[in-house]
């Protein structure tokens, strides 16, 4: 445990300092990730599915704001859907412009939830989405986790019903967009998903809010059995895609990334380097202010708990010299050290 | 010979100005009720639109069908339907920005209040 808080305040003190190199370089991967993840789902415009045009987009990603990136991702899935038929870009673009207009415009924070989830759901573990949300955000969010998990289904959707999708081609238009719309609405798993996941989230924020002793744990705790469960009975009652057993390694690994994620999260505030530019009457100042890191491995305190009084005054009246070696070897062992942490708990260490 | 206490305060609200300030300085320039009116103007105009798109798509989905029983369909009724549904529907969606304005509000005057006491306090030096 001390070696993870300690590794937190390391981890905190390199982020503050560089975090104008860390925060681009992040931004760069995620986007790099989530286009390849399209293009690989769904990368029908084959102009679209290069890595040049990937690598460029990532990086035009990595200096703008969070929701250009969603913009860019939107615009890579609507033009492969445009390439597959122009009735999915059509019903593509107005989930998009619903999504945008109604939500994400208000709270363009989470618009990383949104690029977020598709990948988890390809990496198998979209379990860890409500539980971390949960910990991290506020009840709206699950209005974000949802958009993140239609657009999931929907690329699932589109990706095993490609062939079908180009061979309507003589059905028309009104054909076409009706099978879109019926994946889509249709899709009674992603409805159940929505459902649990909306369920779990708001558990594990209204136990993580409540003024109990090590109520993060709990909540991560509970959300994932409450998780398991839930999922489990959607399974029995509707059939998701899911496999019963990557439910169950999915729904621990995501207890596991809740508990890691309470580390970092918990009580700490990410304070970053500022460089800032002012001025008086007399001087201009050019100030790089960086944080100070509360916690650091040399102020672990070591207190050594004397023996009790009476046997300090037994150990008196024997003889001077005689079993000395056995009462240092006796204190050493009754030696305590007591680790103060961060979060003002202390953590005694026998 | 330069004060200490005054970089460290400079510092801060220099940082402030920044940050948050930009934002919450955008909001608490409004009157209240001229920043509310206008997030609920602009929650009028997205969710009219957002409407008109389900709508659009709905007419588009159904398009053979109403075609068919164009003429056996009540019209009027129809229309109120849609109408009550498009109430409803902003009704909600306008209370929840309502909501959300005002917290946003709240949140920038009080912010730029703290950021005004600590100017008046710069003033001493």
């Amino acid at each position: 445990m001390s070696n993870f808080i300690l590794t937190r305040e390391l981890i905190k003190r390199i982020y503050s300092k560089h975090e104008a190199y860390i925060n681009p370089i992040l931004k760069f991967i995620l986007a790099l990730v989530l286009l390849s993840v399209i293009n690989s789902r769904i990368g029908y415009m084959e102009r679209l599915d290069s890595a040049v045009i990937v690598l460029v987009a990532a990086l035009l990603c990595s200096f703008l704001p969070m929701q250009v990136m969603a913009i860019i991702a939107g615009l890579f899935m609507l033009l492969h859907m445009y390439a597959l038929a122009p009735e999915c870009a059509i019903v593509v673009g107005v989930l998009f412009f619903l999504m945008f207009i109604l939500y994400v415009r208000l709270v363009p924070k989470e618009t990383i939830v949104v690029l977020i989830t598709p990948i988890l759901f390809m990496l198998k573990i979209p379990y860890v989405m409500p539980i971390a949300m949960g910990l991290l955000g506020v009840p709206a969010s699950v209005v974000t986790v949802s958009f993140g998990i239609v657009i999931a289904y929907f690329l699932t959707y589109i990706q095993n019903n490609a062939s079908s999708l180009s061979s309507y081609e003589d059905a028309g238009m009104i054909s076409r967009i009706r099978l879109v719309v019926d994946g889509l609405l249709g899709n009674k798993a992603m409805f159940a998903t929505i459902v649990v996941f909306a369920i779990v989230l708001i558990l594990v924020y209204v136990i993580r809010r409540r003024q109990i002793d090590y109520a993060w744990t709990i909540a991560v705790i509970t959300g994932g059995v409450a998780e398991l469960v839930l999922l489990f009975i959607t399974e029995l009652t509707v059939g998701l895609d899911f496999s019963i057993i990557g439910m169950m390694f999915g729904c621990i690994l995501s207890v596991l990334i809740g508990l890691f994620l309470q580390l970092f999260a918990f009580h700490v505030d990410y304070k970053r380097t500022e460089n800032v530019q002012f001025e008086d009457d007399e001087y201009y100042y050019y100030v790089k202010a960086v944080p100070k890191v509360t916690v650091a491995a040399s102020e672990k305190k070591v207190k050594r708990v004397q023996p009790s009084q009476s046997k300090q005054a037994q150990h008196k009246s024997r003889p001077a010299g005689a079993g000395s070696a056995s009462s240092k070897a006796s204190s050493a062992e009754r030696s305590v050290r007591t680790l103060h942490t961060a979060n003002g708990t202390s953590r005694t260490l026998k | 010979m330069i004060n200490e206490d005054k970089v460290i305060l400079m510092t801060k609200l220099a940082s402030y100005e920044q940050r948050e300030g930009k934002r919450f300085n955008a909001v608490a320039g409004y009157f209240r009720t001229d920043y509310i009116s206008s997030q609920l103007m602009r929650s009028f105009i997205a969710g009219t639109l957002a409407f008109l798109a389900i709508i659009g798509v709905f007419l588009f989905y159904n398009f053979e069908v109403i075609m068919e029983d164009i003429y056996n369909t009540d019209l009027l009724s129809f229309g109120k339907k849609v109408a009550y549904i498009y109430l409803i529907c902003m009704g909600v969606y306008l209370l929840f920005s309502y909501i959300l304005a005002i917290y946003r509000y709240n949140k920038a005057r009080g912010s730029i209040r703290s950021y005004y006491a600590n100017l008046k306090k710069l003033e001493k030096y």
